[in-house]
């Protein structure tokens, strides 16, 4: 009888903890209902295509480079990337939203991974019929994969070809162990959080459903396998990965598996940079406490760095 | 099916009659298969050794080494990494053909970058696991199990080297030298 119990108290407790929901605020998160990704009501600030519907022959000659954020985040992320080519006047960025980001965690919770990587593939494909001849695509974090798979898929065959892809703290491994669990304990889980600054509130999703969860991790082991069977960029498309050498979040490992992976066209190796940085995603630093002069010095070498691969390839 | 079910069963009691081993001591030895959850297979060679006075053959004690080129990394692009471990297992029902067992792993651990940009990553770390599972020895000297293990010490992107995960499952096929 006490068995019984027992097994009915367990039982008990994996229904409670499918049916989880968090407390969201919808004040002040952006997994609620009053706060959404800034892109979404103004696609002509972040959008590129949405900009310059009808690019000049000048501006069809100017670098634009495609930014796609990670996991959970928003455009927010390459906001100081924009405000760097703003200043310099050389190159544009075209801020993508990932899909099923920057809405509500319900929005959130129901999107796949190829959702996320939609929004990317919308905003090149116009791009490059607008006329754009020099179209770059950075990543962070997940938004890195998405883009690896890209190549992998020959979403570029058809379109102008990238001049040369920016990887900033690619996630190819998680430093959370436990994802690869996540088929397990996700429905147990329900959800995880994470604390946000107060300059992140209302910028990244506080809650990971463990549908998305899953989600990631399908992804990053997909990209795993894709890597391991070896990736070759389409021709002229040169890339480089900046990866932190201490990440909480991506470990540094997945840059040894890019570099492993994947081939230039005329299979010479890519390039790979391991940066003395122990943030994820060392190229934003707005909304972070305790930023460091390092880290502001390692931000702006970077970002030059890129400017410089585009004007002058 | 139902053929499937007769071969099984047949090959179950073959095992039974003489599953009991007579000698003081055992010495096995063959082919360990490892599945990593979400990384790589790592195959190798290992040991495993009892005897009368180890609690009558119920504690096994056991070791192996394996690595990802003999399984993932043969032909491709996956790291390249070894792990060497020393164990014992406690075996239940040692007498009978199909045991279970539960047991307890050390070791070293060590992955190869293979360009001097990744030096500054840890590359090796100690190994301390617990695995369980079942083992069937047949009437033949052969024996094979299965064992779902876990690894204490992995990575958190920050300390050790990334591909030592958590979750991992353990085949091994292995022959009886004495």
């Amino acid at each position: 009888m006490k068995t019984d119990r027992i097994y009915l108290l367990f039982l008990l407790f994996i229904f409670v903890s499918c049916n989880k929901m968090p407390e969201i605020d919808n004040n002040t998160m952006l997994d609620g209902d009053q706060i959404f990704d800034i892109s979404l009501v103004q696609p002509e600030r972040f959008l590129i295509s949405a900009r310059y519907p009808t690019p000049s022959a000048l501006q069809k000659d100017i670098p634009v480079i495609i930014a796609a954020h990670g996991y959970t985040a928003t455009t927010f992320e390459w906001d100081e990337l924009r405000d760097y080519a703003d200043s310099t006047g050389t190159f544009y960025v075209s801020q993508v939203l990932l899909g099923g980001h920057g809405r509500s965690y319900e929005e959130f919770r129901k999107s796949t991974w190829k959702d996320w990587q939609a929004s990317i593939r919308d905003e090149y494909k116009k791009l490059s019929r607008l006329g754009y001849k020099n179209i770059y695509l950075a990543g962070s974090s997940t938004g890195c994969p998405l883009i690896i798979n890209l190549i992998q898929d020959g979403f570029f065959e058809n379109l102008t070809k990238p001049k040369k892809i920016f990887l900033i703290d690619p996630i190819v491994i998680s430093s959370n162990k436990t994802l690869t669990m996540v088929n397990a304990l996700g429905p147990v889980l329900g959800y995880t959080s994470v604390e946000l600054t107060d300059g992140e509130q209302g910028k990244w999703y506080v809650y990971r459903p463990y549908e998305t969860l899953k989600q990631l991790m399908k992804l990053i082991d997909l990209t795993r396998k894709e890597l391991q069977s070896g990736i070759r960029l389409p021709q002229n498309t040169k890339l480089k990965t900046y990866k932190s050498t201490s990440d909480g979040s991506a470990d540094p490992v997945s840059a040894v598996l890019i570099y492993k992976g994947m081939k230039h066209a005329d299979g010479t190796p890519v390039e790979v940079e391991m940066v003395d940085s122990k943030l994820h995603v060392f190229t934003r630093l707005r909304g972070r406490d305790g930023v460091t002069e390092k880290d502001k010095a390692l931000q702006m070498k970077t970002f030059k760095e890129m400017e410089q691969a585009m004007i002058h390839p | 099916m139902k053929k499937l079910s007769v071969i099984i069963a047949f090959i179950l009691s073959f095992g039974y009659s003489g599953a009991q081993s007579a000698g003081l001591y055992e010495l096995n030895a063959g082919i360990t298969a490892q599945k990593t959850q979400k990384l790589y297979w790592e195959n190798g060679l290992g040991v495993d050794f009892t005897s009368d006075f180890l609690f009558g053959k119920r504690i096994h004690l056991k070791t192996a080494l394996i690595t990802s080129r003999l399984g993932s990394a043969f032909r491709s692009n996956a790291i390249n990494q070894e792990s060497f471990t020393l164990g014992a297992d406690w075996r239940f029902f040692s007498r009978k053909p199909l045991q279970i067992f539960t047991g307890f792993n050390a070791g070293y651990f060590m992955a190869h970058y293979d360009d001097p940009e990744f030096d500054d990553l840890a590359n090796s770390s100690p190994l301390v696991q617990l695995d369980a599972g079942l083992i069937y020895r047949f009437a033949f000297p052969l024996s094979l199990s299965a064992s779902l293990g876990y690894n204490f010490i992995t990575s958190n992107g920050e300390q050790g080297p990334g591909t030592l995960f958590p979750l991992f499952y353990q085949f091994k096929l292995y022959y009886r030298i004495k």
